[in-house]
């Protein structure tokens, strides 16, 4: 991007072609994305503000904010609201530290990196089904290998996602399971991108490993660690999957996020006008969101480009 | 650094990368355990660690009577052709986006927004839409579904590199009389060709992986492994060691690929943000 301003085009007098050729290159998948996106757009956009429910025979009527007014003053719109934060603030507490400090460790290792790095990536590109799968077993009361291990222990052998108290621990730790690893690999190739000469002068000045991690790593990486935190506070944010799969949402409503209940109103309870009003406001979060994560790519990128 | 062959530092990274390694690859062995094991070892007490024999009946049964042959077709099927699709419309549009700037950094903020936009709030309109067009349950509709998800992500991603390709190069083609399309085609995808197997990888695995749209857009006639793997978890009697092997199928090509093409894993999967 800061390329781009100061590049001086070598045939200025065909700029109106470049353009009308962009644009020729854009428009099919403008008109696929359009398909997509205009169209759920305009109908959340609309429903969000009608009293539409399969129950309510047709037409539907304008009801204004009222959807929005039922969301502020539902419980269980809250609720859901604080297992989206609980999960996001797994990213930031958990994932974020532990897939930094795998990165360095990475980074020490003078062979075998990047076998390494996809190894640990098995979790982040397998599907969701097939992990929901592994953690069914794991997880098992009577069975699973987890309950033997504690028992051998001598420890309490706990029902885990059945359990109202440690379902969503336990979703926020497959979570961190599947995740972690592609935090890793951010901040590994965040790493990777430094100039060497910097970490070596500070070794020559008499640093230590931690102080290499605290005052340069660190600050240097701030960009990346940005990026990487918002990128996966937005994948954490539309979160459903593992939930659908492990627990269904429950116990009760323990493990209904946001998204998870805006599928509950809209497929289950067929509330289009509510489902409409919750998306809508999930929409414009992502919008505030990805408007951050734009403009630090942005000064990412001049990072970059200043070595 | 110190000549000692291990110093304590050493000594501790290998012992937390070890660590690390049996955390994040545990379950994954689990279930590969299970897969190879015989019906009698799937529930005991104490679980069964090293299976009697390899009971490799499991596999026949899972691709034969839980339909897991025509799971690993239907998602060939769904992933190669969406795949290639988002190329073909996504490659050109990155191309311009990067090299013509075109739409300005508005078109690209709404690329990306496009990208992030959750799944929840788009279902309800598109499953009215495919159910309009009458393609519920049909390839095409989870095809184009699933291109479209691609399509903001192959834009985004291969933008950035399209920026980082010199452009001289095109530059004194289009000089020498070639068409925009040839400098394009001819010189510019030829050189991101690494990154156009990065994107391509990875929108592979996201249409092989996908769960949420295969759950409401389709039923009986389509059926990816990751929409029948939770159908089959359900009720009483788990048959374990089946759907450990339908499970273990449906990871078998993303790992196998993920590791052939680690190289160009990790900038794909980096979205583009993290430049080397």
């Amino acid at each position: 991007m800061t390329s781009a301003s100061f590049s001086i085009p070598a045939v200025p007098r065909r700029g109106d072609a470049s353009r009308r050729f962009g644009w020729l290159m854009v428009a099919p998948c403008l008109a696929m994305l359009a398909a997509n996106s205009i169209f759920p757009l305009i109908y959340v956009m609309t429903v969000a503000f009608q009293n539409y429910q399969i129950l309510i025979p047709a037409p539907h009527r304008f009801v204004g904010l009222r959807n929005f007014e039922k969301a502020f003053s539902d419980p269980l719109f809250w609720s859901s609201l604080g297992v989206t934060c609980w999960f996001i603030a797994g990213v930031v507490l958990l994932q974020f530290p532990v897939g930094f400090g795998l990165a360095v460790l990475l980074n020490r290792l003078r062979r075998h990196q990047e076998a390494l790095a996809t190894a640990l990536l098995v979790p982040t590109i397998i599907s969701t089904s097939v992990a929901a799968f592994q953690w069914v077993q794991l997880f098992n009361y009577q069975f699973g290998p987890l309950n033997y291990l504690l028992g051998l222990m001598h420890l309490p052998q706990p029902t885990w996602t059945a359990n109202p108290a440690l379902a969503l621990p336990c979703l926020i730790f497959v979570d961190f399971w599947q995740w972690t690893p592609f935090m890793t690999l951010l901040m590994f190739a965040g790493l990777r991108s430094l100039p060497r000469t910097i970490v070596d002068a500070a070794r020559v000045d008499g640093s230590t490993g931690w102080q290499v991690v605290w005052r340069i790593y660190l600050p240097l990486l701030k960009p990346v660690i940005g990026i990487a935190i918002i990128l996966r506070i937005l994948m954490a944010f539309k979160l459903f999957d593992i939930i659908y799969v492990l627990t269904n949402g429950g116990p009760g409503t323990a493990t209904e996020n946001l998204a998870f209940f805006t599928y509950v109103q809209g497929f289950v309870y067929f509330n289009m006008g509510y489902a409409a009003a919750l998306s809508l406001l999930q929409l414009i979060v992502v919008i505030i969101l990805a408007k951050a994560l734009i403009s630090l790519t942005g000064r990412a990128g001049a990072v970059a480009a200043k070595e | 650094m110190k000549r000692a062959g291990l110093t304590l530092a050493d000594f501790l990274t290998y012992a937390a990368l070890s660590l690390a390694i049996v955390v994040f690859l545990a379950p994954v062995v689990w279930m590969l355990i299970t897969a190879v094991k015989p019906p009698d070892e799937w529930l005991t007490t104490p679980p069964v660690l090293i299976p009697s024999e390899l009971h490799w009946a499991n596999f026949t049964d899972a691709l034969i009577t839980w339909g897991g042959a025509k799971g690993l077709r239907d998602s060939l099927i769904v992933a190669s052709l969406s795949t290639a699709l988002s190329l073909v419309f996504g490659v050109p549009a990155a191309y311009a986006l990067g090299r013509f700037k075109t739409g300005g950094e508005n078109l690209s903020f709404t690329v990306l927004s496009i990208l992030f936009m959750p799944p929840v709030a788009v279902a309800i309109p598109m499953y009215l839409f495919w159910s309009a067009l009458g393609l519920l349950d049909s390839y095409t509709a989870l095809i184009l579904q699933y291109t479209v998800f691609n399509l903001p992500f192959i834009a985004w991603v291969l933008k950035s590199f399209f920026e980082d390709i010199p452009r001289e190069m095109e530059e004194s083609a289009l000089v020498n009389g070639a068409t925009r399309w040839r400098a394009f085609w001819e010189i510019a995808v030829p050189l991101a060709r690494p990154a156009i197997l990065a994107v391509g990888l990875l929108a592979f695995i996201f249409s092989w992986n996908e769960f949420f749209f295969a759950l409401i857009l389709t039923r009986a006639n389509v059926t990816t492994l990751p929409f029948i793997l939770p159908v089959l978890m359900e009720g009483h009697d788990i048959l374990w060691g089946d759907i450990a092997a339908i499970a273990t199928l449906g990871a078998l090509p993303v790992v196998i690929l993920a590791f052939a093409l680690q190289k160009y894993l990790v900038r794909g999967l980096s979205f583009g943000t993290v430049r080397e």
